[in-house]
């Protein structure tokens, strides 16, 4: 089973990440989920694979009521990603799942009917749980085409998907980023392959840079928090991406 | 990210079994009626170059002539026979689909309710799962049924069939100077009606039928 841990609390708001499964067959890429809750309605970020879900679920059921998620949100469409979403709305099948409109066609495959997705603009869109306003961020081709992130401005947290992910070896189990360059190493190979554009990430880099941010959350690895965001911005502007090494 | 290789080397372990295994055997199943289908159409050419023969024949083929008829309508009723079980097959392939796909989402949901016990939701939506399977596993077994009625049914008039392309062969030895060609078209009919006799013995024998629900 996956562990949780709270990672920002705020009264009836919170993030809750959902991370580490040692049971996990080595076959199956390590993947975070994070649970956004206020005033007792919750939205799951990623929730992903059909293969891991006994293992988020029973992870969540521990901190939260599974029938009180009412939404889910897609950063892309890959299978880690959502290939899950047939199992989640066996609890709510009114649930609604965020998703870029590029994908709002494809990700019905893995479940859900027209009702179920909520089409995402390329230019993003305020997305409301119970009072609280979250933003989706445009990411385009990091890696996805039509990729977006999810930022709480409450919570100065950013859920940046791919962004920032890290393969981490075995062994390596702490939620948060402990010691920037020695962790930035198990980044790299994977932005310069999965990232397919310098351009995307330039403006990606450039609107984040704006944003006030305590904690990125990235999909794969450890939780990026103060300084280490910004350390992690300029490398990853810094970095060539779409490359594929000989 | 590499990926570890897959192993080539299948282990018993590895082969389907419940609703896969049945997946497999209708498949098969799906494939000996395909063949059946396209045998019951040279049939049906056969049975008309027949009924020409005879009358060019005449006088000589009389009996091969009632008999090149016969066999014409048995053609037809062998192709909608066949395309019958082809429906009866579909249906089949459609529910055995739908028991696989729950039975690897009950898998998950199983794996889930022994990480994390007795959660009163898991329960609701294990037990509304439950139902439908059951459902599933009712309509399938009434299509099992059906399906082994309509081989059945198919056999027998394939049995007729054979007795029919016998009795022409006999007849074509009466067919004078027509004789040799008579002989040889109701010789391939015998063949052609024994080659789906045998599909259909060997359908009758799948293990699809052998099992009372999924």
């Amino acid at each position: 089973m996956k562990s949780t841990q709270t990672i920002f609390q705020d009264g009836n708001h919170k993030w809750v990440a959902i991370v580490r499964d040692p049971a996990r067959p080595s076959s199956l890429i390590d993947t975070n989920e994070y649970l956004v809750c206020n005033n007792g309605e919750g939205m799951l970020l990623d929730p992903g694979g059909v293969e891991i879900f006994p293992a988020v679920f029973s992870a969540l059921a521990n901190e939260f009521d599974p029938s009180a998620l009412v939404s889910l949100f897609a950063s892309h469409q890959d299978p880690d990603i959502i290939s899950s979403l047939a199992l989640w709305l066996e609890f709510n099948p009114k649930m609604h799942c965020y998703v870029s409109w590029l994908w709002s066609s494809f990700i019905p495959h893995f479940g859900g009917t027209s009702e179920t997705f909520v089409s995402i603009p390329d230019e993003g869109m305020e997305i409301p749980l119970s009072g609280l306003i979250l933003q989706a961020v445009p990411a385009h081709y990091l890696h996805s085409s039509g990729n977006f992130h999810l930022y709480d401005k409450f919570a100065k947290t950013l859920f940046s998907g791919d962004v920032g992910a890290a393969l981490l070896p075995a062994g390596t189990d702490s939620l948060f980023v402990e010691n920037f360059d020695a962790h930035i190493r198990h980044s790299e190979g994977f932005h310069r392959r999965w990232m397919g554009s310098n351009e995307a990430k330039r403006r990606w880099c450039e609107r984040v840079a704006q944003m006030e941010i305590d904690m990125l959350c990235p999909q794969h690895g450890a939780i990026y928090r103060g300084p280490d965001v910004e350390r992690f911005i300029n490398w990853f502007d810094e970095l060539q991406v779409g490359i594929l090494r000989s | 990210m590499s990926k570890p290789a897959p192993n080539p080397s299948r282990s018993d372990d590895a082969r389907p079994s419940g609703a896969g295994a049945d997946l497999l055997r209708i498949v098969r199943i799906n494939e000996e009626i395909k063949s059946v289908v396209s045998v019951a159409f040279k049939i049906n050419i056969m049975a008309m170059n027949a009924i020409f023969l005879a009358k060019r024949a005449g006088n000589a083929a009389l009996g091969f002539g009632v008999l090149s008829n016969e066999l014409r309508v048995f053609s037809h009723n062998l192709r909608a026979s066949m395309e019958a079980l082809t429906k009866l097959i579909h249906r089949s392939v459609t529910e055995v689909s739908v028991l696989l796909q729950d039975q690897r989402f009950n898998r998950l949901l199983d794996s889930t309710a022994s990480q994390c016990g007795d959660h009163p939701r898991l329960k609701k939506v294990m037990d509304a799962r439950q139902r439908d399977a059951e459902l599933h596993n009712e309509k399938l077994s009434a299509l099992r049924r059906e399906l082994r009625l309509a081989i059945e049914s198919a056999f027998q008039l394939v049995e007729l069939g054979g007795v029919l392309a016998k009795s022409a062969k006999i007849e074509a030895a009466y067919g004078q100077n027509f004789a040799a060609s008579l002989t040889q078209v109701s010789g391939e009919f015998d063949g052609i009606v024994e080659e789906i006799r045998v599909s259909l013995e060997s359908l009758r024998k799948s293990a699809f039928f052998s099992r009372s629900s999924a």
